[in-house]
């Protein structure tokens, strides 16, 4: 009697951890729930509000936006799961890319709000597909855009000028030393901010058709790379501070403090600059990688965009939820509480501190970041922090070539099949 | 069978289902991705061999393979020599002893994120300020930006806070050693180092055995330090292979190639555990 019972506790026990791991169901109150995954955590008040707004609109709908920390590893293992969102809210990067090769996003052509979406941002979601994929698979909303933050007031104090070539930039460097500044600061122990610089100064020196070229092994990167090597090196000599001894928070404490008159990061540092220093007068201008001026662009890529999962039951709430998005007012109210760039037509205010770079978004001259299309395991970021440690540029160039064939050559073997069935129905 | 056994086997059949679920099964399942190409979601090919080819042809992992051991080691003879010291002199008659081995014990509840992020701050901003007041062109610059003493500074923070659970475990060795065996050792001219050598290591040689084998596996799987320290950096020098599995198949999309990496690292594991308890067992004594 004694072991029966015994034997039914453990039982018990045993079914309880079990019936724990199989998790909670979900609720119904008759209101057709969506829920939105963003990758944007510093929004995070900003969407919790839109959604309150949205739902008091829409009675027949329950918005939920939630906004985790490593937003990205938690749609991956929801993937694995079988349980996705109905929408996800990420960046135009090489997680988005996965996802459409992936076959997991649904086909939005047929979305009228598309036609408000600015061209260029709609490219570089077509850029960014592994393979030419027939569709379109996200709504591009909020844009970043990358080059130099510098310091308003120190600039005003000594007159100097924003250049506007490469050669301008290494003079003011020169002058802003003599004059007894630091003229940069970096923040490289974060390795993923050596990428910043580098993006700026390879949309300027390099096209966006290299990444396929080199794929077809017609280029190769240690010959479109080499120029922005030399330049990223040599704006590490007029570093104020020991530029791999700081992190990122450290060099936007620095800058803020004025200990340095420029700072080569996007558009996200901004933010972070102000709240060391709220009155700070930042402004910014594109990173002049060439000396020819018509070669320079804008970095600026795709920071918030939305996409809907292809398995989704709601698929016309989706649409209800974009269009509230894309509303002017509330576009502008992301703008001017994110400090972002809006991917939308429209006479939209942009941020003081983005002035300098408004008449290349308003001709659209910008350029995607080369590293949205980096296969993240080969570890670009790191590779570039060790060369720029190390000073060695041929076995860096040569590295990247081979970390890039070897990390893509899945994807790699998929556009050479599709290039070649291309061919034959061609001939 | 008896109720008797019977209770125990409902005892334990749940927690080896458990076991085999979350444990064996995953490495099991493990096994299966890293002959694949999976990126952790969505489709993927069955790619043979291939990942293991990899493995052994990239010059990044055999570097984190290199650096990993090379730390585990250094980290092994430095913990276990201070912390031997260290318990020699808490199991001695000295005042406070208690309160002193509280103290001691102390690194040890901290958490290694929380400690690996005190010590940035500590190697970023303080050390340079110690070292220019006293004119050190070594110590001016952080330990953590180069890439030759990068190691060296996260094998200071790892093992002080490690000491701390291998002198615990020294100190109630050493309370083992029956107080007659040295002075029955006194009377045969057993003193000092002497004594040391003869009567308590031998002794204490299971001790050591556990901590050696711990240890060297502790710091074989390295990761917290790493990510509040130098996320691998500079220069990819203190990538440890944890860290890389990590890095390179969670947050990157290697799922494949670092399952087949981890399954690998096991064997090591494994093989290195073996050899430290055939060796060092070998030579422990029974009084």
């Amino acid at each position: 009697m004694k072991g029966k019972a015994r034997r039914g506790i453990s039982l018990v026990l045993a079914a309880g951890l079990l019936a724990g791991l199989a998790g909670c169901a979900g609720q119904d109150d008759g209101k057709t729930t969506i829920e939105l995954l963003s990758y944007k955590m510093e929004a995070v008040d900003l969407f919790n509000d839109l959604a309150a707004q949205f739902n008091a609109e829409n009675p027949d709908l329950n918005l939920v936006i939630s906004s985790p920390n490593e937003a990205m590893t938690i749609l991956k293992t929801r993937l694995v799961r079988n349980d996705p969102p109905d929408m996800v809210g990420l960046g135009g990067d090489v997680d988005f890319s996965n996802l459409v090769d992936a076959d997991m996003l649904m086909d939005i052509s047929d979305y009228p709000g598309l036609a408000q979406v600015k061209e260029s941002y709609l490219e570089i979601d077509k850029q960014l597909e592994l393979v030419p994929a027939d569709g379109v698979f996200a709504v591009p909303y909020m844009a970043n855009a990358a080059g130099v933050l510098y310091n308003g007031e120190l600039f005003d104090r000594h007159g100097w000028q924003v250049p506007e070539t490469w050669s301008d930039f290494m003079a003011l460097c020169q002058e802003i030393q003599a004059a007894g500044i630091a003229p940069f600061t970096f923040g490289y122990k974060d390795t993923w901010t050596c990428l910043a610089p580098w993006n700026a100064l390879a949309v300027d020196l390099t096209d966006t058709e290299l990444f396929s070229r080199v794929s077809l092994g017609e280029d190769s990167f240690a010959n479109a790379y080499s120029q922005v090597a030399d330049k990223q090196y040599q704006l590490l000599q007029y570093s104020g501070n020991d530029a791999f001894s700081y992190g990122y928070n450290d060099a936007c404490t620095a800058f803020a403090r004025g200990q340095a008159a420029m700072y080569p990061i996007g558009s996200y540092a901004i933010a972070q600059i102000k709240s060391v220093n709220p009155d700070m007068d930042i402004r910014s201008f594109v990173m002049p990688g060439s000396d020819n001026l018509e070669e320079n662009v804008l970095n600026s890529g795709i920071d918030l965009q939305f996409v809907v999962i292809k398995d989704t039951q709601n698929k016309e709430a989706c649409y209800r939820v974009l269009e509230f998005f894309q509303r002017a007012e509330n576009v502008q109210r992301y703008m001017d509480e994110q400090t972002a760039v809006s991917c939308q037509e429209g006479d939209f205010t942009l941020s003081p501190h983005l002035a300098g770079m408004e008449p290349y978004l308003d001709a659209g001259r910008l350029a995607d970041f080369p590293d949205h299309h980096y296969p993240s395991e080969m570890g670009a970021d790191a590779m570039i922090q060790t060369f720029l440690i190390n000073g060695d540029k041929a076995s860096f160039l040569s590295r990247f070539d081979t970390n890039w064939t070897r990390y893509s050559r899945d994807t790699i073997a998929k556009q050479k099949a599709y290039y070649e069935a291309l061919e034959k129905e061609g001939a | 069978m008896d109720s008797r056994s019977k209770t125990f086997l409902c005892i334990i059949i749940p927690i080896v289902l458990l076991f085999f679920i979350f444990n064996t099964l995953a490495l099991i399942q493990g096994f299966g991705y890293s002959l694949t190409n999976f990126r952790g979601y969505g489709s993927f090919d069955f790619v043979g061999l291939r990942n293991y080819i990899d493995l052994f042809t990239d010059p990044r992992v055999g570097r984190s393979y290199l650096f990993t051991f090379g730390f585990a080691v250094a980290c092994t003879i430095l913990v276990n020599i201070i912390s031997m010291l260290l318990a020699m002199g808490l199991t001695s008659r000295i005042k406070g002893k208690s309160a002193l081995r509280a103290i001691y014990f102390l690194p040890n509840i901290l958490g290694a994120l929380v400690i690996g992020y005190v010590f940035n701050f500590f190697y970023t901003y303080i050390l340079p300020a110690i070292g220019e007041a006293i004119h050190s062109g070594f110590l001016s610059h952080s330990l953590l930006a180069n890439p030759k003493t990068a190691w060296f500074a996260l094998v200071i923070c790892v093992a002080w806070q490690s000491i701390a659970m291998n002198t615990l475990i020294y100190i109630s060795g050493l309370q083992n050693v029956p107080e007659d065996v040295y002075e029955a050792g006194a009377i045969d001219g057993a003193t000092g180092f002497k004594r040391f050598r003869n009567i308590t290591f031998p002794l204490i040689m299971p001790y050591f055995t556990i901590n050696m084998v711990l240890s060297m596996k502790n710091y074989l799987m390295v990761f917290d330090q790493v990510v509040s320290l130098t996320g691998g950096g500079p220069a990819q020098s203190t990538e440890s292979i944890s860290y890389l599995i990590y890095n390179n198949g969670l947050k990157g999309g290697a799922f494949g190639f670092q399952s087949a990496n981890a399954v690998v690292f096991f064997l090591l594991i494994v093989v290195v555990s073996v050899v430290q308890m055939k060796i060092l067992s070998r030579r422990e004594e029974q009084l």
